[in-house]
């Protein structure tokens, strides 16, 4: 499961310092210096890697690959988030209070990720010389998606989340399961199946 | 008021009285009535309010309805926090629902502060994750909960508001219909109920 660091290309040092650039000013030198605090790992698809109960010690990034987070009440399935290339992902109140999960982390496809466990975590924190300013503008992104999807399911009809989040991730339909995305549009199967006509290019528009 | 702020901050990490007299010389105690707004749709949040004093709405419009996602008592802190931290144009408008005092910080002399040095990035960071939990887990009620124990769990944690809010208010931020929410409100008197 874990890969040791020789085995990472700098395609994927490149890669990581394009995605934390997004934060802060971030050369592939700082990715170098950042590593010894992070691992590789890598699964298969459907893996469970977080389960319902456990607590979650890794705050992931993906870096190939898909990982849905979902909760289940009863027998139903509840998506939160369907993270690709570039998302982070992770039970997020387990891993910062140490608890057990409420949610359950699951491959879709085989899925490397590059994961910081809660004690390379606080090292990072103390020892990293930019540790700090990364992880609170990591948290302040992670709060503001967090905010716009609730904006997002509260203000819009079903039909324009729909288009909406087709626009933005037009390769989803081929990567996941109809019956996820609906979950995690938070429209009905029978509601996504109808709407699917609208992504067909139209003459009227 | 500014003790109020220490509190606060004191309870998430510690703020040593230098940092604490910093922070203090970047804010600005400001009063607003009843019903005024701090933040309106379209402009971009400037400020991070504690509520020193007050009750405070955070909500935006679906069609021509209300919709509240937060109602914040005294003691912590609201903000359109989205545009806040995007500097992107406010969806929500925040409301003072009684005479409201805060405390608050302008973008720019946050920044000015986080500039200074890991131990502002810090409280900053943790600070924030408190904020981030917290609307994970109100995500999860949302999810695993019933109407009914979403109903109990918010009028045990703010039994006040009952008197102070318009239930149309306190419906709107529960996701309950109205009529859902006055057939609930036995719950509130019916001690035998609340142990079942």
């Amino acid at each position: 499961m874990l890969i040791d660091f020789n085995n990472i290309n700098e395609n994927s040092l490149q890669y990581m310092s394009n995605y934390l650039q997004r934060f802060m000013p971030f050369s592939v030198e700082d990715v170098k210096a950042l590593l010894p605090y992070c691992s590789i790992r890598k699964f298969d698809k459907r893996v469970e890697i977080v389960s319902e109960g456990e607590v979650d010690n890794y705050l992931n990034m993906v870096l190939i690959g898909l990982v849905r987070k979902y909760v289940k009440v009863k027998k139903k399935e509840t998506i939160l988030q369907l993270a690709t290339e570039g998302h982070v992902i992770h039970s997020e109140i387990s891993y910062l209070t140490q608890t057990p999960s409420q949610v359950i982390l699951e491959t879709l496809e085989p899925t490397t990720l590059v994961s910081v466990s809660h004690k390379q975590m606080q090292d990072a924190l103390a020892s990293f010389p930019k540790g700090e300013r990364l992880g609170r503008l990591i948290m302040t992104g992670m709060y503001v998606k967090k905010d716009e999807r609730r904006y997002e399911m509260l203000s819009k009809s079903t039909r324009q989340r729909f288009l909406d989040y087709m626009k933005r991730n037009p390769h989803m339909l081929q990567r996941v399961p109809q019956k996820y995305l609906a979950s995690y549009l938070n429209i009905t199967s029978e509601t996504f199946s109808r709407f699917k006509h609208l992504l067909k290019p139209s003459k009227n528009i | 008021m500014t003790e109020g702020v220490y509190n606060f901050l004191n309870q998430h990490t510690a703020v040593s009285e230098d940092d604490f007299r910093l922070l203090m010389s970047k804010v600005t105690t400001r009063n607003y009535n009843k019903k005024e707004r701090l933040t309106e749709i379209g402009e971009v949040e400037d400020r991070l309010h504690f509520i020193s004093k007050g009750l405070i709405r955070k909500f935006f419009y679906r069609d021509n309805e209300e919709v509240i996602t937060q109602i914040i008592k005294q003691g912590t802190i609201i903000s359109s926090t989205a545009s806040f931290f995007s500097r992107k144009p406010s969806q929500y408008i925040l409301e003072a629902m009684e005479p409201s005092e805060t405390v608050s910080i302008t973008y720019d002399d946050l920044e000015s502060l986080y500039g200074l040095g890991n131990t502002w990035e810090k409280i900053g960071r943790v600070i924030t994750t408190h904020f981030l939990l917290q609307q994970e887990q109100l995500l999860m009620d949302n999810i695993r909960l019933t109407v009914r124990e979403r109903f109990k769990k918010f009028m045990n944690e703010n039994p006040e508001l009952i008197q102070k809010v318009p239930q149309k208010q306190l419906a709107s931020y529960l996701n309950i219909k109205q009529e859902t929410f006055s057939r609930m409100k036995h719950l509130l008197y019916d001690r035998t109920i609340k142990s079942v």
